[in-house]
């Protein structure tokens, strides 16, 4: 009995996000029955889909230990071109072919930069980001762009009664998993984020593990503009602004470092993507000031990484107990 | 890996002869450039980067990052403006309303960089997580509590303070020169310094051999919130308003001019120099293109290009001089 309970205690501790994540759904329910619905789990998820896509690619990045400043200026950009395209009667489809293609540039580029002349990432993503967001707002003219129904319709379309945004959420989120877990390029991955150069003694090439993770967040960058825009009725000057650190904050509540090696996709950054979605969306359940909104928010996070690094802590000293 | 060092090298001295070399072709190029004007209103736009820059480099150079320092600024700003606002009237005289608002922005700073530096030190939480909460926290609780109204009829003495001078040199050149000085002498004349760039090369060794790691690291987020004050007494007189969103779109300027400097983002690595003239670069780069009559977006994919070509010629001029 006292083993069986240690036991579940330790798979507590080894999960704390996903407790934290738990208790913050128990808190807003408490406070708002219309918040624990079934309606209103969908909301969340549909409400947090682009974040989780570009979270995902985000993961990508940050196993390697890299860094991509760039996605949300590339959601934008994408945002921008592709809004443009359809007002001015281009098909859908086509419209998304050629901002995904772009969202692959913006990757290719970023990763010729740091593979082939060995500039950090953050330098060269920095730089992406002013251009990406610069020619969006070129193109643009610093003006918002309406978007016409058809995108809208996309976002609150379904496939088999599950909203478009859902499930190309799960399919990114179940490739990502499949790809990290099972493949050889997943276990390069994490290899070249641990150590990039034990890993080219091992032979593995670092340059083309850092060529695919950049085009798969470039590309996850794109699709989550697509997603994010196919919600919303309009596009600000200012939208995907600081999405790079809501993305970066969703991978790392999930337990990813930023330096490299250690992370996962599912189920570490959808739950930190789940996380900070519900408590936005707890916030307008409740019916909080919104000023208040980045307050509460950012008291949340805060006590829910401190209270995982103080667990880690604890397991740390626990395990160095053990040894001697 | 090659890929993961500063930009810059000390050996080469790269950054200085790029600002050098930039500053003589847009001498050339941009009208107006080369005038004792457009000089004092570069200084101008100088001095606060790269005081906050400064404090900025003290953190990652224990490999650690502040995210926070914007927020600092708007909350300090924010700070200042109630407590001499004639409008808010705490004060009767100019001068104890000036000698009390500038001690609470000063004190407001120390205050947010203790508690950064608190939860990294003590509590082992991520320095990206917890400066990202506190900058969205702070940012928040500015605009809160002001309602997004910005606080103007700031002491008459204060406004005038970067037109002031004293012996022919305007009053904020004493205030930068000053933090710099300060910085300088804490990094390489002081025990404090050495445990900075012990705890960046290696906190295990560091901590073997003797230095006080958790206050190292507490002190410098400390230090970063102190430059960050000053940075908003500067920016909140030179703009004769307490705002809350004040330097709200620096950020990522303040980290790039500490990193295309050539500080390490993994810490280490990283001199005061270095960051001058790194703070140098950006904003000669934005005054030059704001007089090339450039528009807003142009400005920002040009901006983007510089960096990231800078970083490319330093990679290639390092490359060659290994070479030889």
């Amino acid at each position: 009995m006292k083993w069986i309970l240690n036991k579940n205690m330790q798979r507590l501790l080894d999960n704390s996000t996903m407790v934290l994540f738990a208790l913050t759904v128990l808190f807003f329910s408490l406070l708002s029955p219309e918040f624990f619905s079934f309606n209103n789990f969908f909301n969340i998820l549909v409400q947090g889909a682009a974040l989780a896509i570009l979270a995902t690619g985000m993961t990508f990045v940050l196993l390697t230990a890299g860094i991509d400043l760039s996605v949300g200026s590339i959601m934008f950009l994408v945002g921008v071109i592709s809004g443009k395209m359809v007002v001015s009667g281009l098909p859908l489809w086509f419209a998304g072919v050629i901002v995904l293609g772009i969202g692959l540039a913006f990757g290719f580029v970023n990763a010729l930069f740091i593979f082939r002349l060995k500039v950090i990432p953050f330098i060269v993503t920095l730089a992406t980001f002013y251009a990406g967001r610069g020619l969006g707002l070129l193109i643009s003219d610093t003006r918002a762009i309406n978007l016409p129904e058809s995108l809208l319709k996309l976002g609150s379309g379904k496939i088999w009664g599950i909203p478009v945004p859902i499930l190309l959420m799960l399919i990114v989120v179940f490739l990502a998993y499949f790809i990290l877990t099972r493949t050889n390029f997943g276990k390069h991955v994490y290899a070249v984020g641990h150590d990039p150069e034990k890993s080219r003694k091992a032979g593995i090439s670092v340059n083309r593990v850092l060529l695919k993770v950049y085009l798969i967040c470039g590309f996850c960058a794109a699709l989550g503009g697509l997603v994010a825009i196919s919600q919303l009725g309009a596009i600000s000057p200012t939208f995907g602004l600081q999405s790079e650190f809501m993305a970066i904050a969703a991978a790392i509540l999930g337990g990813t470092s930023l330096f490299g090696g250690r992370g996962s996709v599912f189920p570490g950054t959808l739950i930190g993507v789940l996380l900070i979605q519900s408590i936005q969306n707890g916030l307008v359940m409740i019916n909080a000031d919104p000023y208040l909104h980045p307050l509460i928010t950012g008291s949340i996070i805060f006590l829910i990484v401190m209270i995982d690094s103080l667990q880690n802590m604890r397991r740390k000293k626990a395990k160095k107990l053990g040894l001697n | 890996m090659g890929a993961m060092a500063g930009i810059s090298n000390s050996k080469s001295g790269f950054i200085i002869y790029l600002c050098v070399g930039y500053y003589l072709i847009m001498a050339v190029l941009a009208p107006g450039f080369f005038t004792l004007n457009n000089t004092m209103n570069l200084l101008f736009n100088l001095l606060p980067l790269l005081i906050i820059a400064i404090g900025q480099t003290y953190v990652m150079l224990t490999a650690g990052i502040d995210l926070s320092v914007t927020s600092i600024v708007a909350m300090c700003s924010v700070l200042g403006g109630f407590m001499m606002s004639s409008d808010t009237g705490l004060f009767q005289s100019e001068f104890a309303a000036i000698l009390f608002g500038i001690s609470t922005m000063l004190l407001g700073g120390a205050l947010i960089g203790t508690i950064n530096g608190f939860a990294v030190a003590k509590l082992g939480m991520p320095a990206f997580m917890v400066t990202l909460t506190t900058m969205i926290l702070f940012s928040g609780l500015a605009i809160w509590l002001t309602q997004s109204q910005n606080l103007y009829n700031l002491p008459e003495a204060f406004i005038d303070m970067p037109y002031t001078s004293l012996l022919g040199i305007p009053i904020p050149v004493y205030v930068g020169l000053l933090v710099v000085l300060v910085a300088y002498f804490l990094l390489n004349r002081t025990i404090f310094g050495e445990w900075i760039y012990a705890v960046g090369a290696n906190t295990k060794t560091a901590k073997i051999s003797g230095v006080n790691v958790p206050k190292t690291i507490v002190l410098v987020y400390v230090f970063s919130g102190l430059c960050a004050a000053v940075g908003a007494i500067l920016y909140t007189a030179r703009l004769e308003t307490g705002s809350p969103v004040m330097g709200q779109n620096i950020l990522l300027d303040v980290i790039g001019a500490v990193v295309i400097g050539g500080t390490s983002l993994f810490g280490g690595k990283g001199k005061i120099a270095w960051t001058f003239f790194g703070a140098l670069f950006m904003t000669l780069l934005d005054n030059s293109l704001n007089l090339l009559n450039l528009s807003f977006f142009i400005i920002m994919v040009v901006k983007g290009s510089v960096i990231l070509g800078a970083a490319i010629l330093n990679t290639v001029l390092e490359k060659s001089l290994k070479a030889t």
